[in-house]
């Protein structure tokens, strides 16, 4: 039996022993991050929670498959951007559409000055990643949100490190570009 | 939209101090941690009760039973057997896989059936201390079919009964590092996305043998 704090290749060992609740340690280690990860690229809260979803059922089919299970992060995020990719693809485009990214909210007369600023801070900011290329996008978020090492995104999305370097660049320009252009 | 200066490329890497931006670059670097930190909020979702249930209403799917049992329930299937030769490229090897071909009836191998076969795993590892192959007909199971070298050549060898049709497989050697098949007739993607690729093995039936 292990433990909610046991290494991972313990708990993939104990899940391929015959324990699939010892699963449940590793949902809850990497749930949150991948649903932020799903959100970011997809756009769309229940897309995201749909692609996390059948992303964990297969990570739990094909656990045999991690080939190194130290590594454990970098294979869910690699399964679940594929997930993302194909949700995309299914839209036949690689970009969020707009629709699906909430407009900056509207304060009413009870809202604080803070909550209308951050309420419009958020969605500014969702909006201007969203009308990022998809490999750019998921580029800036495992690097910024997600805190990944370029060796890791590389593990996670099979591209070369210089080339998810070039994204990382070229994500923070048209990002800065965008904000700044509010901000001014 | 205009490139950014490199001096604040290399203060997002953590590269550079910062602080020893001039003041228009710090402005945009405050901005774009700024967004950083509100893209960092947590979804306030979990789809963990989700998964957990579609894993309970199907847990066999992961390898649930021990090597020995998964074995024994394998072996006594009722399999049938047929040859399979791939091209050799030493001299050793090929006495291997001579020696492989005269042995299997007396070896434990089941009797061949109809539509299946015998997929014959060779391997040249110099110094492993275990070789075994994995593979979508044992649910990438290890543990289950391990190659010999019974003469310390290197040359690690396994026969298998096999359902008839392709097969995808792996090497695993010493445990730990997964290995493609370098003499496999072809090899598919792992359907992961980082480029990998299974090798596979087509199983023809011992009717098809010569």
């Amino acid at each position: 039996m292990v433990n909610d704090g046991a290494p991972d290749i313990e708990v993939v060992a104990q899940v391929l022993g015959g324990d699939g609740e010892a699963f449940g340690i590793l949902i809850r280690r990497y749930e949150p991050g991948l649903l932020r990860f799903a959100t970011r690229m997809l756009g769309n809260p229940d897309a995201a929670a749909d692609a996390v979803a059948e992303s964990l059922v297969r990570a739990y089919r094909h656990l045999a498959q991690c080939r190194d299970p130290g590594r454990l992060r970098s294979w869910l995020y690699r399964i679940t951007g594929n997930r993302c990719r194909s949700h995309l693809a299914r839209r036949h485009t690689n970009d969020i559409s707009l629709s699906d990214v909430p407009a900056p909210a509207l304060a009413d007369s009870s809202d604080t000055w803070a909550v209308l600023e951050r309420g419009e801070q958020v969605a500014l900011v969702e909006r201007a990643l969203a009308a990022l290329p998809a490999e750019k996008r998921e580029a800036f978020v495992l690097k910024h949100v997600e805190g990944m090492s370029y060796e890791e995104m590389a593990a996670a999305t099979g591209a070369r490190i210089p080339t998810l370097k070039m994204r990382v660049h070229r994500a923070r320009e048209a990002l800065l570009a965008a904000l700044e252009e509010v901000v001014r | 939209m205009s490139p950014i200066d490199p001096r604040l490329q290399e203060a997002l890497d953590g590269e550079r101090d910062p602080g020893d931006l001039p003041a228009d670059l710090r402005e945009g670097y405050a901005l774009l941690v700024a967004a950083t930190q509100v893209l960092k909020a947590m979804p306030p979702v979990s789809v963990a009760s989700r998964v957990m249930a579609e894993i309970r209403q199907n847990p066999a799917r992961v390898q649930s039973d021990g090597p020995a049992r998964r074995l024994f329930r394998w072996l006594g299937g009722g399999r049938a057997v047929t040859v399979r030769l791939r091209p050799v490229w030493t001299l050793a090897l090929a006495a291997g896989l001579a020696t492989v071909l005269l042995v299997p009836w007396s070896s434990g191998i089941p009797t061949p059936g109809v539509a299946q076969g015998i997929a014959n795993f060779v391997g040249h590892f110099p110094g492993a201390r275990s070789v075994e192959v994995v593979g979508s007909f044992n649910d990438w199971s290890r543990g289950v079919l391990h190659l010999n070298d019974d003469d310390h050549d290197g040359i690690w060898h396994a026969d298998a009964v096999l359902p008839a049709g392709p097969h995808e497989y792996m090497f695993v050697v010493d445990g730990e590092r997964w290995v493609s098949d370098p003499l496999a007739d072809h090899y598919v993607d792992d359907g992961f996305g980082a480029g990998q690729q299974n090798s596979l093995v087509i199983v023809r039936p011992v009717s098809a043998q010569p």
